[in-house]
């Protein structure tokens, strides 16, 4: 399921900041968490309750409330719409000023939370002098690992992010991509549940930028929950199967994008149809009640502007089914994180 | 109204192991400061200090133990390796003095670069917090002040020693070891809170350095000023140096003179609260975020 907070109800109604009670409303997914660490309870895995952060008179967050699933989520917002609050507390490195942020049932900031929680800055904060297999060490023994079990930990992370022949070197001498790739190794050597991601594709050559996707989604399919921040906002499209939107301290919008998409009254979804007899399509689809309108791109091409698009899909099967029109290609125009971002925020700027 | 409604957060219940996380912390701390060449140079420095006195303490054993009727002479020569607690005492102060330059120059490496850059958020992410991180930090520069002036110091001691009475010597002078010890955790203290204050407010290496020789050159120089035009001696209490000095004296036991005496609580007041004024104004820089007003 998943939640939209439209700005004007966001205080008041539907979203999940909303939700009453202590508990908040079930997350986007309901997928089976993995089992949790030994020691640790099988409390779900990571919850935002209500939570709002202050500082001073600033307010970072206002009333934030979600549950993070298995599974990649995006979060997307503009500069200064509390991301990095929202990152900072879920790594426990802030404490909300009010509600609660656990993970795995226990406060984020307290240590036995920190055990399942990996965090990749999007700082480029590393010690210069040092090599990248050293960081990740001295990053493996704060979690307390005995040095046999840290190097073995190392190596098999060095592994995983395609580092181990060139961990060796400093620092200093590694490009953008193999700082990104010593920095997730950090965060993955404690092998966490939860894993936050701050721009990790920042600097990454389209091969490493895919083989990392890769990475993600193969750590996605172990179970683990994993929080990507980027202004890549393309690349969320394809790797996350969730997204939270914020914006000004609030969060907008949360669950998978194509449903958030539909909640999305207010804009009509274009939708691009390729047919060999476009003009009889179009005359057919004027007649359909969620069809506001019908443009000819290209004599093959047309594109509409359609409302509640589930409904729509419905007679468009059927139209097609009963009037033997031939499609070649349906594509919604804008479903994109992009798109969605930007409608998300004219419907803030109208509403606030 | 309930705990949680007013906020109230337990104690975690792994704190005890967090706090072992000082070690890593440390110990990178003090291998960036290793890894750079230049600091090496002052490494150098304080080590020729102690290679002197090493061997002096060598040559006059051996000079000794051939001919004991040159004891008095040899002594009379090498009047800096006697082997009392003003010796090691002296010898503390001239390393201190190396170690001072030493942590101007690395004050940056060992604590600025990671407020200035951000790389506490690396830290702060794990299972510590920041009163693990501080102490990690601060046992980092504690361990290189150590290095230059405790671990040195021990060794002499020892070797003048082993390579003299033996165990009557550590029999009678006992109190040196503790005076060693008790001056070498002054400094490190003093230091290593000082210099982490300051590498907090200014991270980078140059205004560091002139805000180091501020403390350490321009306020003595200012104390020394103000006691001439006031006649107070307690204006020189405005030098931190030489109120550790003070306080290194008293752990060597040494009496010194009445006249500084009179300074030896003020200085340990002074000492004290330079520590704790120090952590508090490092704590507001061990944040996960800034707010700019």
């Amino acid at each position: 399921m998943s939640d939209l907070t439209t700005p004007r109800t966001a205080a008041v109604a539907a979203g999940p900041s909303s939700a009453p009670g202590p508990s908040p409303a079930p997350g986007p997914s309901s997928a089976p968490g993995p089992s949790p660490a030994p020691g640790l309870s099988s409390a779900p895995l990571c919850v935002f309750d209500k939570v709002c952060k202050w500082y001073g008179p600033v307010i970072g967050l206002n009333d934030v409330s979600f549950r993070l699933q298995p599974g990649i989520t995006g979060l997307v917002g503009h500069n200064g719409a509390g991301k990095s609050t929202l990152i900072k507390l879920l790594t426990g490195q802030l404490r909300p000023s009010l509600g609660r942020v656990e993970v795995r049932g226990r406060a984020a900031w307290s240590a036995a939370a920190k055990r399942s929680i990996g965090y990749c800055p999007d700082l480029d904060a590393m010690y210069e002098e040092m090599s990248g297999r050293a960081f990740v060490r001295v990053m493996a023994r704060l979690h307390g690992f005995s040095s046999r079990e840290t190097r073995e930990r190392v190596e098999r992370v060095l592994e995983v992010v395609g580092m181990a022949d060139r961990a060796d070197r400093p620092v200093a001498t590694y490009s953008k991509g193999m700082r990104q790739r010593v920095k997730l190794a950090q965060a993955l050597v404690h092998e966490p549940e939860l894993l936050v991601l701050d721009e990790p594709l920042n600097g990454v050559d389209p091969v490493g930028r895919m083989e990392m996707c890769r990475l993600f989604r193969e750590l996605a399919a172990a179970g683990k929950a994993i929080l990507v921040s980027s202004h890549i906002l393309d690349e969320l499209d394809t790797l996350a199967d969730r997204i939270l939107f914020v914006c000004r301290g609030r969060l907008l919008a949360s669950g998978p994008l194509s449903e958030i998409r539909t909640m999305l009254d207010a804009f009509p979804a274009r939708i691009r149809i390729a047919a060999p007899d476009a003009r009889r399509l179009a005359m057919l689809l004027l007649a359909l009640p969620r069809v506001l309108g019908v443009e000819i791109e290209s004599a093959g091409e047309l594109v509409l502007r359609v409302e509640r698009v589930k409904e729509f899909y419905g007679a468009f099967a059927e139209l097609v089914a009963r009037e033997g029109v031939d499609v070649e290609r349906l594509e919604v125009l804008d479903a994109s994180t992009e798109a969605v971002f930007d409608y998300l925020m004219r419907a803030v700027a109208h509403a606030w | 109204m309930t705990l949680e409604e007013i906020r109230y957060r337990g104690w975690s219940e792994q704190l005890t192991w967090s706090w072992l996380g000082w070690w890593p912390i440390a110990r990178t701390g003090l291998l960036l400061v290793l890894r750079r060449k230049v600091f090496w140079i002052f490494l150098g420095l304080a080590s020729l200090s102690f290679l002197f006195m090493f061997a002096t303490i060598y040559l006059k054993a051996q000079l000794t133990t051939q001919n004991p009727g040159f004891r008095r002479f040899v002594d009379g020569i090498l009047s800096n390796a006697t082997g009392t607690g003003e010796t090691y005492r002296d010898f503390m102060f001239a390393q201190g003095t190396v170690t001072m330059l030493l942590l101007a120059f690395a004050g940056a490496t060992l604590v600025g670069d990671d407020i200035r850059t951000g790389g506490m958020a690396f830290y702060l992410a794990r299972r510590i917090g920041r009163w693990h991180y501080l102490v990690g930090k601060l046992l980092s520069v504690g361990f290189l002040v150590s290095l230059t002036t405790t671990l040195p110091a021990l060794v002499l001691y020892f070797e003048y020693g082993l390579l003299t009475d033996s165990i009557e010597y550590f029999r009678d002078n006992w109190t040196i070891l503790r005076g060693i010890l008790g001056y070498g955790l002054t400094l490190a203290a003093v230091l290593s809170c000082l210099l982490f204050a300051l590498a907090s407010w200014l991270p980078r290496t140059v205004p560091l350095v002139m805000a180091w020789v501020g403390v350490f050159l321009l306020l003595p120089a200012t104390g020394e000023m103000l006691r001439d035009a006031t006649g107070s001696r307690m204006w020189l209490l405005l030098s931190l140096w030489r109120d550790v000095r003070l306080i290194g004296t008293w752990c060597f036991g040494a009496a010194g003179q009445p006249r500084e005496l009179e300074l030896l609580y003020p200085s340990m007041i002074v000492a004290a609260a330079v520590c704790v004024l120090s952590i508090a104004a490092v704590l507001p820089r061990l944040r996960a975020t800034r707010v700019v007003p």
